[in-house]
């Protein structure tokens, strides 16, 4: 299948006017906060259409479809490559998009009146076309500027209720992050610029003359570093739990579901592209142990989280370091030249990729409508929500079950191949990593435990049982253009997870390129119907059946029982309970639900537990009150973050002997410096 | 009307020498109107400068900026000048940070700065204009001076301006002028943070009754 490139050019120019009308139009209604939000979510939705179509003609291209402006400033190009990787990204980022703009129509109302919508919108938009344009881009330095836009923008969108103390301390230290990691990328770019002369992409790849080793070891660890920021890989993962709750709900789900993703592209263009995959072997194994860490530790930490954004936020540290682990292990495999399994594992990663932007966009946009209707993010004031919010709570449910990786759905497909890829390991040749590869897989199945665990908290705790506040009793379903928002992802999820038949091919029209081996005919037996990575008598599964046989098992069930329990009756009864009434203070706790997973992992944990009691004063046999506080130590945040931040502040104090505040003094300073520099001339 | 080179080069030369010299003039007055006039007239120098290297070297823009020069630093900013004096009602700068009779010593130590350090870069060039690049340095250095020796904010802005000149002579002598359209962006520049510091002036003066900048270190945390 071919597309002709003209009709791709067209595409893109309509993607950036529907984004540019997006960033302007809304501003042209002043004072009608309706209009500004219906209007700029109108706009996205259009140019995510137009993504949608770039990205899927892109992927089926023949040619990378490229364009060129010159710009001014020498070095720069607004150079724009559309290569399959690429092109993926950018369909990622337009069905999370799509799905963020409508849900923003409904969701936007709640801000009326206290931001300005016309400013939300705008930014969102220019959220989308910044992350959009760095996946695109093809020169160096356009790329570190649509970056800091992207960067920028969502910061801009993160202080959106700048009026609350914690959003701006949230934002603050997502602006130090970034800026951090962005140093880095910035490093990156200008060792490949060294050798390459020029920051065009296509010197990068094949520079004048060839990076030196030691140099090579400086970009891998430069980028790793400043990808590594924005992707929040363990332990640069500080500032996530942070500021992606602090964001609106639909911009939360842009920022975890789609901006940590171009982190991940960033990593596969410079190791896979620019470096052409020639790498030692401890790179792969490096990003394998981080991958693998920040799976467990960032499931672990979500797992004590009561803060239903806070928990996702910690998800997407686990699923970035599920991404990861795919990665890390393509990357190992490429070191020894076993092609088709480097392709394999870098197609779960991506996979997985695609997976985690949909099933986290829609828990984000999940959480969202959660919060419209009970304006709480704490947990422990839910309850009940089910009967009140069918549709939220069905759609939740698909996510849930996706990020839990449990058949039929998209993350289990992934997180399947990922298993298969580890698996194969047996055919290294170093037996250090034949040993490592299997204990990855082994932490990627307690990953998945506890991920599944954790979804059992959120989703139980939250929709079902009694209302445990107020706010939940008072909770209603919310309007349709969020319900269609949740439910495209919803429905993208299990296409998905049953589909990976449409997905493997055009999965590896990426892989195929920077691994050197075509593998989709491999994986895809009996046409199309299972997924064989190694040999069918290897392992082998068959996602649509699988879910043929789920749905079938369940109605057997159901006939056995109508067939040997009798005919199904409604009967309707009060619960028994001892006695007592039921009240929603016997139900049990998001903090009980985890209490047996904080004292099996209590040395990771290190838990306070603080318990006061105030007595009768008549009998010490009676309790008046009790107060329960509990809290785990935040490990990175103490030992890696306060004393770096301790140590700014210690230099900042001492420098500050210079700032006097006299006018005068400063332009002394100014006026010295100039004479000396010019004595120094002479 | 021909000239010789070597006759216009000692004319541009004397218009250069003036322009100096009314720096310290400033640096010696204390009367601020008498120092917005003494930039005015220096400004005036400075286009008579301009014209005779545009005449010189028969090169157009030059009396653009000439005539730029002009209208913007001989009349439109010594009148905005004026009336933000005469609406403080400050006359006369009272206390300095350094004295007059030391500040034109410093100044004279900073004309041979400037010599020194132009002198060997100035045989290098071949424009009949090249000797006034120290002078122009000179200016540049004293008008940064001034900044720093007086403590109303209006001198301070003279200061600046003279600064500007100095940076205008300079590009004239080093190279003919700047091209025009980096000629008309510094214009709008100076023209703008001459209003600005206007405004900041009288904001000065609303703030703590008094144009004195010493009094900005109480906003320091």
């Amino acid at each position: 299948m071919s597309v002709s490139t003209d009709s791709l050019f067209m595409l893109f120019w309509l993607l950036l006017a529907s984004y540019a009308a997006g960033i302007l139009l809304p501003f042209c209604a002043p004072r009608k906060p309706h209009i500004q939000g219906m209007v700029g979510s109108a706009c996205s939705c259009a140019a995510s259409l137009i993504g949608i179509a770039l990205g899927l003609s892109g992927l089926v291209a023949a040619e990378p479809l490229t364009a060129m402006l010159p710009a001014p400033i020498p070095l720069l190009a607004f150079a724009i490559r559309l290569d399959p990787l690429a092109s993926f990204f950018v369909l990622t980022i337009s069905l999370a998009g799509l799905a963020a703009a409508i849900y923003a129509m409904g969701y936007l109302k709640e801000f009326h009146g206290r931001v300005s919508v016309a400013t939300l919108a705008a930014l969102t938009n220019g959220f989308l076309l910044s992350m959009t344009l760095v996946v695109m881009a093809d020169n160096g330095f356009f790329f570190l500027m649509t970056w800091e836009l992207m960067s920028l923008a969502s910061y801009f969108l993160v202080v959106t209720e700048h009026e609350k103390e914690d959003v701006r301390h949230a934002g603050f230290f997502y602006l130090v992050m970034t800026h951090v990691g962005t140093a880095f990328v910035v490093l990156t770019y200008l060792i490949l610029f060294q050798s390459a002369g020029s920051f065009s992409f296509e010197s990068f790849r094949h520079p004048e003359q060839a990076l030196p080793e030691g140099m090579k070891t400086l970009v891998f660890l430069a980028a790793l570093i400043g990808f590594g920021t924005k992707a929040g890989i363990v332990p640069l993962h500080g500032w996530l739990p942070y500021a992606h709750p602090a964001a609106p709900s639909h911009i939360s789900a842009l920022m975890s579901g789609v901006m940590i993703k171009t982190a991940i592209y960033g990593l596969i263009r410079v190791y896979f592209d620019f470096l052409g995959g020639q790498f030692p072997w401890w790179w792969g194994f490096v990003i394998l142990v981080i991958g693998t860490l920040s799976a467990i530790l960032g499931v672990m930490y979500a797992l004590m989280e009561h803060d239903l954004k806070r928990l996702l936020a910690f998800h997407s540290v686990e699923n970035i370091g599920i991404i990861l682990i795919g990665i890390g292990a393509g990357m190992i495999f490429q070191t020894y030249e076993l092609k088709e399994f480097a392709a394999l594992g870098l197609l779960a990663g991506l996979y997985h990729t695609i997976n985690h932007a949909l099933f986290k966009s829609l828990l984000f946009l999940g959480a969202g409508s959660l919060l419209y209707a009970t304006h709480t993010r704490n947990m422990e004031e839910y309850g009940g929500l089910l009967r009140r919010m069918p549709w939220t709570g069905l759609f939740f449910l698909i996510g849930a079950v996706s990020i839990s990786a449990l058949p039929p759905s998209n993350g289990f497909v992934s997180e399947w191949l990922l298993f298969q890829t580890l698996f194969l390991s047996v055919q290294l040749p170093a037996l250090f990593l034949k040993l490592i590869l299997p204990i990855a897989a082994a932490l990627l199945a307690l990953t998945g435990v506890l991920a599944l665990a954790c979804f059992a908290k959120a989703f139980g705790i939250s929709f079902l049982a009694l209302p445990r506040s107020a706010h939940a009793r008072q909770a209603e379903e919310v309007p349709i253009p969020m319900r269609v928002g949740m439910g495209i992802l919803a429905l993208l999820c299990v296409g998905l997870g049953l589909a990976p038949m449409i997905v493997v091919p055009l999965l590896d029209r990426i892989t195929g390129p920077l691994t050197g081996a075509s593998i989709s005919h491999k994986i895809l037996a009996l046409d199309g119907w299972a997924l064989a990575p190694g040999t069918v008598q290897f392992s082998s599964i068959s996602p649509p059946m699988l879910a043929a046989m789920l749905i079938l098992s369940g109605l057997l069930g159901l006939f056995l029982a109508v067939l040997l329990g009798g005919r199904l009756m409604t009967r309707s009864h009060k619960t028994w309970g001892c006695g007592l009434t039921l009240t929603p203070r016997m139900e049990y706790t998001a903090t009980g639900f985890v209490q047996p997973m904080k004292r099996v992992f209590s040395t990771i944990y290190q838990p306070t537990i603080k318990l006061e009691t105030e007595f009768l004063e008549e009998s010490r046999y009676f309790a008046k009150q009790r107060k329960f506080e509990f809290h785990i130590e935040p490990v990175f945040e103490k030992y890696l973050y306060d004393p770096v931040v301790n140590a700014f502040w210690g230099i900042a104090d001492r420098l500050r002997i210079l700032q006097a505040g006299s006018l005068h003094l400063y332009l002394t300073y100014i006026f010295v410096t100039l004479v000396i520099l010019l004595l120094f001339a002479v | 009307m021909q000239i010789s080179p070597h006759i216009g080069s000692q004319l541009v030369d004397l218009c250069s020498a003036l322009l100096l010299l009314t720096c310290f003039a400033i640096v010696a007055q204390r009367r601020l109107s008498a120092c917005v006039d003494l930039f005015a007239l220096q400004s005036a120098f400075l286009v008579l400068t301009a014209a005779l290297v545009a005449f010189l070297t028969g090169n157009p823009h030059i009396y653009i900026a000439a005539a730029l020069t002009g209208v913007i630093k001989v009349v439109i900013i010594p009148r905005v000048l004026k009336k933000v004096i005469e609406r403080l009602n400050v006359k006369r700068e009272l206390v300095m940070n350094v004295n007059v009779p030391a500040g034109l010593l410093i100044c004279g130590a900073l004309v041979m700065l400037a010599f020194f350090i132009t002198q060997p870069i100035i045989p290098l060039g071949f424009l009949l204009t090249r000797d006034s690049l120290a002078i122009a340095l000179a200016i540049v250095l004293i008008g940064f001076f001034t900044m720093i020796a007086r403590q109303k904010a209006v001198s301070q802005l003279v200061g600046f301006l003279v600064m500007e000149n100095g940076l205008f002579l300079g590009a004239t002598a080093a190279t003919y002028g700047m091209p025009l359209i980096v000629e008309l962006g510094v214009f709008f520049d100076v023209l703008i943070a001459a209003l600005i510091a206007g405004i900041y002036t009288n904001r000065l003066q609303d703030a703590f009754d008094n144009v004195d900048t010493n009094h900005l270190t109480t906003l320091k945390e």
